[in-house]
């Protein structure tokens, strides 16, 4: 039989520098300067300089180009560059594209990070005026956006009208998502909802936006950039910081997939059925790790019924039971796993998940503003269409 | 008014069945599955045997949403998205939009009727069916 490489892997690699920008609602500058501070954060972080930098991986979506992040950085040795995506998929399979250069010798420390101003210039779903037609080569558009079927939120709105026909969810689940996620960026003075509580009675009374999701059961738009370096573990030990090691990463795709980027799946047997199942799967034999080792869970947030399905998809809960499980406080502070610590991308920022790695990485170092006290191990999940993906991390091994 | 590219190899069809107000849908020759988008292949199955059939109109409410949030100036709110699964083929779900406020009921039957939207273009809508 092959060796299972996937389980030689283990701890090999480590997060070993963390940056970040401030997040905010108008950054007034271009992501190549956003992007360019978090890398250099992230670089010096780690005790390491450019000179040590040799390899970039970015998310797809991104405005920056290497090319561009490499001259920002004033790097002289590039010899790795490669992108993944769709959006929030991304992050959890940018560290996987980090750790395979790293560990097939084609780098050997490498850049991993996501700009954007999703608020002041690129916002999901805006009108983009007098157009050319809807779709076309092979984004399937043209069957959704002539129906006024437009943004994600209409999508992932859908998606919960279903789970709450076929298990009983309920809006007040869902808020409890909203809450935890709230709470947490209250005890963490960067996030962008730091001095903003939320009540049920608050997210029970906001705005509708596309039944049955309200105004606060949608991420965040926000400027800002993050960015990580992943290198060897046997490295990681020389460094600034201590090491947070990778133990695993695994991408995974729903039982029934069909093509195209997040609307087509509308056509899955179960709508419900994401990725994170399959993905979940792997990735907990290749950590030899299960849901109730983890800590905390950062788990990709651009709506809470996105929360609920992972939270069932990476076994915190059975099917069908994610929303009384989320309103147990089971996801709160001092419940068996605290969710997006930070705040996420709901509450803290939307850096369309990489944020999150950010956030475990602190509660692996146990430097968290929202510290889980004696966090040894911990989930960050990563989208959930049309793939998912995700990482377990560990501290210190 | 957002109009689709209707010249695309794989979906290019439908829109032009559309245009005769006729509805069709893509499965496989081989084992009958369906394919939503449609496909070339079939995911299930693997035959490059794709064919388009005539689908008879009628249908399930799976799924909806109502939209409260203006994006598009061309699409004012309220409107309510539904999602329809044929009766002919499981495996195909499209999309449909009622204007206005709508109650509706998942698992409801619906009915395909057909809006001219421009000169070439013409979608297949959706709307509870009449008893
Ligand atoms: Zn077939």
């Amino acid at each position: 039989m092959m060796e299972d490489l996937a389980l030689a892997a283990r701890d090999k690699c480590a997060i070993v520098g963390i940056g970040k920008t401030e997040y905010s609602k108008d950054s007034g500058r271009s992501t190549l300067a956003l992007a360019t501070e978090a890398a250099r954060a992230a670089i010096a972080d780690a005790g390491l300089s450019p000179d040590d930098i040799d390899g970039i991986v970015r998310c797809d979506m991104d405005r920056t180009m290497p090319v561009s992040v490499a001259a920002g950085l004033g790097l002289r040795r590039l010899h790795f560059w490669g992108e993944t995506g769709p959006g929030g998929t991304a992050p959890s399979m940018m560290i996987g594209l980090a750790v395979a250069a790293v560990l097939s010798g084609q780098a050997k420390a490498v850049v991993v990070y996501r700009s954007l101003n999703g608020r002041s210039e690129d916002r999901f779903g805006s009108p983009s005026g007098p157009r050319a037609r809807a779709g076309g080569f092979g984004s399937y558009d043209e069957l959704y956006q002539p129906y006024g079927l437009l943004t994600p939120g209409q999508h992932f709105a859908m998606m919960a009208q279903r789970h709450m026909h076929e298990y009983g969810t309920k809006q007040e689940h869902l808020g409890a998502i909203a809450i935890a996620c709230r709470e947490a960026a209250n005890r963490t003075p960067h996030a962008q909802m730091h001095d903003k509580p939320l009540t049920m009675e608050a997210y029970l009374a906001s705005r509708p936006i596309s039944l049955p999701l309200r105004l606060f059961d949608f991420c965040l738009e926000s400027d800002g950039a993050c960015a990580v370096v992943v290198t060897t573990t046997e490295r990681a030990r020389d460094l600034a910081k201590p090491p947070v090691t990778i133990r695993a990463v695994a991408g995974g795709q729903p039982s029934d997939t069909r093509a195209g980027m997040m609307f087509p799946a509308l056509s899955r047997g179960d709508v419900t059925d994401i990725g994170g199942r399959q993905a979940a799967e792997e990735l907990w034999r290749r950590a030899g790790l299960g849901p109730q080792d983890m800590d905390f869970a950062q788990l990709y947030d651009c709506f809470t019924i996105s929360v609920l399905l992972q939270l069932e998809a990476f076994g915190f809960c059975r099917a069908g039971e994610g929303g009384p499980f989320a309103a147990s406080g089971a996801i709160a502070r001092g419940g068996s796993i605290p969710i997006n610590t930070a705040g996420g991308n709901m509450s803290e920022g939307y850096m369309h998940g990489l944020n999150h790695f950010y956030e475990a990485v602190r509660q692996l170092r146990g430097e968290a503003d929202n510290q889980v006290e004696g966090a040894q191990a911990g989930l960050v999940t990563s989208g959930l269409y049309p793939f998912g993906s995700a990482v377990v991390l560990g501290r210190n091994a | 008014m957002i109009l689709p590219f209707t010249e695309d190899r794989d979906t290019g069809p439908f829109f032009a069945a559309a245009r005769e107000n006729r509805l069709v849908y893509a499965a496989c020759e081989h084992c009958g599955r369906g394919s939503h988008p449609p496909a070339p292949f079939c995911s299930h199955c693997r035959e490059p045997r794709s064919a388009w059939q005539e689908a008879s109109g009628k249908g399930r409410l799976y799924s909806f949403t109502t939209v409260t949030h203006q994006i598009h100036p061309d699409y004012p709110a309220p409107y309510v998205l539904v999602v329809v699964t044929l009766d002919d083929n499981q495996d195909v779900r499209l999309i449909g939009r009622i204007d206005g406020d709508a109650a509706l009921e998942i698992g409801q039957p619906m009915e395909v009727w057909f809006e001219q939207v421009a000169d070439d273009v013409t979608l297949p809508q959706w709307r509870p069916a009449s008893a």
